[in-house]
């Protein structure tokens, strides 16, 4: 038996850092007597940690310098100090 | 502190000194990549998208608003970016597709990262690999959505700026996101 969506909503809330004092209670009150809602909660979890952990999210290390080195010219004038 | 130094190059730049934005590319270069990354999935055109990401920012700078925060600005020109390369390279109806609740495999599976590099045995890398192969499985709306959301961690009012789309939608499209991601990622 599938529960009430509400709890997949809540979840999600929560997940967010989006959920209100009440409605965490509520929904936490729900997962410890239902067993599906915990193992979908869990799964939720493990796909943002998932997600979140960016292992290989460098650019290539002359990233920097290769931007620095396309930019247009400096306006000519904006230059001259005096 | 960090942001008040931001400030002060980013001024330094709208008065000419070219130089100083060595710094905002070195500060915001990963999350910028990542989210390009994330979008497009494949390194190199990533790393050419946040380029000109970068040098469009420079560009515009000046009109970039003080008042308003750097990154949520740089973030939108490297998201249009994307998302104009991606409409380049696929027509419409995949851009805005709605997730199916169905398993829907096959409509975009064959849009893989072409990825495999000559370290993919390197655990990490694979599982990587593998997770920005489901990522890139979803259409368009929810990747941006969820680049933005999970590489910078940025608060749903703020992607709701980037994407100039309202907070309720964001929200929507996270959820949605994210239980796509679920059902695809469950057995990792």
């Amino acid at each position: 038996m599938k529960c009430d969506n509400k709890f997949i909503d809540l979840i999600h809330e929560y997940l967010d850092g989006d959920i209100s004092k009440e409605d965490e209670k509520y929904l936490s009150s729900h997962l410890e007597k239902c067993e599906a809602c915990q193992i979908h909660f869990r799964e939720l979890k493990q796909t943002v940690a998932l997600i979140t952990t960016n292992v290989d999210m460098k650019p290539s290390e002359n990233f920097t310098l290769n931007v620095m080195d396309n930019l247009p010219m400096e306006r000519k004038g904006k230059k001259i100090t005096r | 502190m960090m942001e008040e130094k931001l400030k002060e190059k980013i001024r330094a730049v709208k008065k000419g000194d070219q130089q100083a934005y060595e710094y905002v590319v070195e500060l915001f270069q990963n999350k910028v990549f990542g989210i390009c990354f994330r979008m497009i999935g494949n390194r190199h055109e990533a790393e050419d998208l946040a380029q000109e990401a970068f040098i469009r920012a420079y560009i515009n700078i000046h009109s970039f608003d003080e008042k308003r925060k750097f990154s949520t600005w740089l973030y939108r020109i490297a998201t249009n970016l994307t998302i104009d390369r991606l409409r380049k390279k696929k027509p419409d109806f995949y851009l805005d597709a709605e997730i199916n609740d169905s398993e829907g495999h096959n409509l975009y599976g064959q849009l893989a990262a072409d990825q495999p590099s000559t370290e993919d045995f390197v655990e990490g890398i694979e599982i990587q690999n593998y997770i920005q192969k489901e990522i890139m499985a979803l259409p368009v709306k929810y990747r941006s959505i969820i680049a933005l959301r999970f590489i910078d961690e940025l608060s749903i009012k703020e992607i709701s700026e980037i994407l100039e789309l309202p907070v309720g939608t964001v929200k929507t499209r996270i959820h949605r996101g994210r239980e796509a991601l679920r059902k695809r990622l469950r057995h990792v």
